[in-house]
């Protein structure tokens, strides 16, 4: 015995556990050799909201891990149960971010090896990736758990745009990195043809389901490449200026139409 | 909060050149009603209108004093409403306690303790809490369907519309649910449809049967079981009459409705029997619920 005795605190801190392994281990061997302290254990145990630990204990145990996604989206700015929300989307999936990633490599390979045709079947395939990755971040077909998540609520038209916002900041470097590999302007040219498609995906989902409107963007988008090759060997047509803001024109208009319409998002159906 | 009540109007709902609902007349107040009809009668399609997730074609629909074809409305219906749909799907790699909380946060459950608590409760109601962590994909089919009902009984819904809840639920856990919605039942408005006759006389105090569209009974479970008094009776041998006739584990065949021949024994009814009279036809005498 040396007359000395642990501090309130310091107690407090070995009761709950929050404190370092070596101050807990002191704290250990003097109470083996001090009765008066190990007296006052228990009050100092007895501050300790056991409901509370049980339900940190609960939470570490059930509530799932915020993915990747989740942690990105909450660093740049999005509220948790929003992250969550946007996370969930089909498009987020590993298989289909992969099967996405695969085309991109081999679309940009072609067109770094390939010369012209290689590059126009980058031009084909880039500009249509994101519109895709967009509509099935919110297709009611795609989203298995549609029916009980369309009776709650949420704006649907919130959660649409945000997943739309978030699959474009995922889509939309996925496709600059491949097109690094892409000789040329034509790295860059498929940025306001994308914009574009994307627009109009949400547009017509305001009439049609968005995979549907997305699939005909992508054909439509297929004939006039082919169209386009088979008349010239030269991709720089689509790089024109003249063709570069035909394309800023259908963004603007598309997302406009989109605006006027938004409540009669296909999401929203069969009510909008 | 409205009124807790939910009213349809004439109610009808077509899907292209097909009639799923024609002319609906009803009015629900707090208490289980229970649906019954053959596949196809439009129980999932009334269900679905109830619940908001379908217009109707014509008619008007009232659900807690709110109207669903304001969009406001519909809302706020929407945040007092509990809704099993017939068939749940299950985004990949979700856990029990992941999905239930997804959609606790889709009802707008923001605060993270308070809706965490709110999991852990439904969870418990449907006796899930010890499989809580397990993923949606390594259970069974029953313990899916009891996940996806207690998605439907976040933050105690006023109106509570569950499409066949017990599908898949084994007896014991069967008898825990009906517990659990006859609680619910002393405040909200609870409507389930089934195909299982012994769930509804043992929870439901009204009972709607369904068939073509059209409503066939509307009344107590009780009195339709009463229409069937005095005809069902056992016999060795199958009635032609009879509107359905089975054999039974003792060898003898029981018939629904016909006529009771000499020596028969007859047998106290079951709901189920009842219902099999009324689809059966049976002419001759008509349930006194309201028939449309």
């Amino acid at each position: 015995m040396t007359g000395w005795h642990l501090d309130d605190d310091l107690l407090r801190r070995y009761a709950e556990r929050t404190d370092s392994l070596a101050e807990g281990a002191s704290a250990e061997q003097h109470l083996l050799s001090c009765g008066p302290c190990r007296a006052r254990v228990n009050a100092a145990a007895g501050v300790i909201d056991v409901a509370a630990v049980w339900t940190r204990t609960q939470d570490t145990v059930e509530v799932p891990r915020p993915s990747v996604l989740e942690r990105v989206l909450r660093v740049a700015g999005l509220p948790a149960h929003e992250a969550r929300l946007v996370a969930v989307a089909s498009a987020f999936r590993g298989a289909w971010l992969a099967g996405v990633a695969t085309v991109l490599a081999f679309a940009g390979v072609a067109a770094a090896f390939g010369h012209a045709r290689g590059m126009w079947l980058f031009l084909a395939v880039a500009p249509i990736v994101p519109c895709l990755v967009v509509a099935s971040s919110y297709d009611p077909w795609l989203d298995v758990a549609f029916e009980p998540e369309l009776v709650t609520p949420y704006p649907a038209l919130r959660l649409v745009l945000l997943r739309t916002i978030a699959v474009l900041a995922l889509a939309l470097p996925l496709v600059l990195l491949f097109g690094l590999v892409v000789p040329g302007a034509a790295a860059f040219a498929w940025l306001l043809p994308a914009t574009g498609f994307v627009a109009v995906v949400l547009a017509a989902s305001t009439w049609v389901s968005p995979l549907r409107s997305a699939c005909a963007v992508s054909a439509a988008w297929l004939a006039v490449i082919w169209l386009l090759a088979a008349r010239s060997d030269a991709p720089e047509a689509v790089l024109q200026a003249r063709a570069q803001a035909g394309f800023l024109i259908l963004a603007a208009a598309s997302f406009m139409i989109f605006l006027i319409r938004r409540r009669r998002l296909r999401q929203l159906r069969p009510w909008g | 909060m409205g009124t807790t009540s939910i009213s349809l109007c004439d109610v009808g709902r077509t899907f292209g050149a097909t009639r799923a609902l024609a002319g609906v007349d009803l009015d629900l107040k707090p208490g289980v009603t229970g649906l019954l009809g053959p596949n196809g009668a439009g129980k999932t399609t009334l269900l679905r209108l109830l619940a908001t997730a379908l217009p109707p074609s014509r008619g008007q629909v009232s659900v807690l004093g709110l109207d669903p074809e304001v969009p406001a409305e519909r809302t706020d219906i929407r945040r007092q409403l509990g809704y099993l749909p017939q068939e749940v799907g299950f985004p990949r790699g979700f856990t029990a306690f992941g999905f239930v909380d997804y959609i606790a946060l889709l009802k707008e459950w923001t605060q993270p303790a308070a809706r965490h608590a709110e999991v852990r409760r439904v969870l418990g109601l449907v006796g899930l809490s010890d499989l809580s962590t397990k993923r949606l994909r390594a259970m069974s089919g029953g313990q899916r369907r009891r996940v996806a009902l207690a998605q439907a009984l976040l933050g105690a819904p006023a109106a509570l519309i569950l499409d066949e809840p017990t599908a898949g639920v084994d007896p014991e856990q069967r008898v825990t649910l009906r517990t659990v919605l006859a609680e619910i039942a002393r405040r909200s408005i609870v409507v389930l449809s089934t195909h299982q006759t012994e769930d509804v006389a043992a929870l439901c105090e009204r009972v709607i049967v369904l068939d073509r569209g059209l409503i066939r009974y509307d009344g107590p479970v009780t009195d339709l079981v009463a229409q069937a008094a005095g005809r069902v009776w056992l016999a060795d041998d199958p009635d032609p009459a009879a509107a359905v006739s089975w054999r039974t584990g003792t060898g003898r065949y029981r018939n629904v409705g016909g006529r009771v021949r000499d020596g028969a024994e007859h047998v106290e009814p079951s709901l189920e029997d009842a219902y099999l009279l009324l689809r059966g036809g049976a002419p001759e005498r008509q349930p006194t619920g309201e028939l449309a």
